[in-house]
């Protein structure tokens, strides 16, 4: 069971909304489908890789901190599973860490708010389309295993913006 | 009545506390989801480096567009959601007041300290923010700008004014356009936003 508080975690200072000490912000999926959607028409490859990036460099910095608040957290499994309760606090959807290590893994997620945001905005497409979610996942991978931003590649194999059962990443390391 | 805005907040901060079995917060009418700041901010201006100085112009109203769209979208779901209808219809006595219910709704979704300046009905709105997180993001990674930087909020200054003043949903999105005059991003004290029927 993960030890993140998340009533602690979340508050107010003033008008502002932070987590953790940190600035957060809340958006709906409105603003994040159009987002994506600008992105990707405008700046096609170059574009989806500002998104993953983007979520990846974001969710390191967050989970770097969190792990140096929570210094109980301190194996590979409490610290996916600390990672799985953040995505689901978020409000991000659920996923699943099934087999991970440092050299990569497959991850799975049922639910998320990009897949039912894209969804009831855009309909079905036929790319896979949870950018967001890929940087994510590469951002608490480098956290997790301590290598640096940019060590992971994860290419989702299976979406469900595509109408597919599940999402599904694959994890690999630019060495492998 | 005025509008309590910290009524609103504490809706606003229960109910992202709320999330379904899938991990999905639906609250006011949209689906919500809460994170980093400086994940928006490298986006948006990333966004325009990557565009090129030759298309400054056009990354600037692709950010601006797309945020007035989903501010349209967005707070027609708010107003129409139950919750609006529980918490914030029962403060709200004109048309005017919903600008006032919508600021309150963007200080707790963290969007800065926004607040109303001055409203000419069906004419003009200028909001005023000391803290935008979007100027705040833009000063903590750049040197200051040489214009305004707040892109989200002026899409969405826009979007209040097309929602209360422009033809019925969906068809008054973009009535408006909002102006930034001021941005700390480019070394104002604050940020200001002025809202205008759009011409032609």
């Amino acid at each position: 069971m993960t030890a993140l508080n998340w009533q602690k975690e979340l508050s107010r200072e003033g008008h502002r909304v932070v987590f953790s000490g940190q600035p957060f912000t809340m958006h709906c999926h409105h603003y994040n489908m159009n987002l994506q959607k600008t992105l990707e028409d405008t700046l096609g490859e170059e574009g989806v890789q500002l998104l993953f990036q983007s979520a990846e460099e974001s969710n390191y910095n967050i989970f770097r901190h969190l792990i140096d608040q929570y210094n109980q957290i301190k194996t590979t499994k409490s610290k996916l599973e600390m990672a799985a309760t953040l995505f689901q606090y978020c409000g991000m959807g659920v996923i699943h860490f099934q087999t991970t290590g440092p050299s990569g893994g497959r991850i799975v997620s049922p639910s998320s708010h990009h897949v039912t945001g894209w969804l009831a905005k855009y309909g079905r497409r036929h790319t896979p389309g949870c950018h967001f979610t890929r940087g994510w996942i590469a951002g608490i991978m480098a956290t997790t295993y301590n290598r640096p931003l940019g060590e992971y590649i994860v290419e989702e194999t299976s979406c469900k913006m595509m109408r597919e059962p599940e999402c599904v990443f694959n994890v690999t390391t630019h060495k492998t | 009545m005025t509008i309590d805005g910290n009524k609103i907040i504490h809706a606003v901060m229960e109910g992202s506390r709320i999330r379904e079995a899938k991990g999905i917060i639906p609250l006011f009418g949209v689906y919500l989801s809460i994170f980093s700041t400086q994940y928006y901010n490298r986006l948006s201006f990333d966004f325009e480096i990557k565009m090129g100085k030759s298309r400054t112009a056009e990354s600037e109203s692709l950010l601006i567009q797309a945020a007035q769209e989903c501010g349209y979208a967005t707070f027609h779901g708010i107003r129409n959601s139950w919750e609006w209808e529980k918490i914030v219809q029962p403060m709200i006595e004109n048309k005017e007041d919903q600008i006032e219910g919508f600021i309150a709704v963007a200080v707790a979704f963290g969007w800065g300290d926004l607040e109303v300046k001055k409203l000419v009905p069906d004419e003009k709105l200028v909001i005023r923010v000391g803290d935008s997180y979007e100027a705040s993001g833009y000063l903590d990674r750049y040197d200051p700008a040489g214009s305004g930087k707040c892109y989200m909020l002026r899409g969405v200054a826009g979007a209040f004014m097309d929602l209360i003043y422009g033809e019925d949903y969906p068809d008054g999105c973009f009535a408006f356009t909002a102006e930034e005059p001021f941005c700390r991003a480019k070394g104002d004290v604050y940020c200001e936003f002025i809202a205008r029927k759009s011409s032609g």
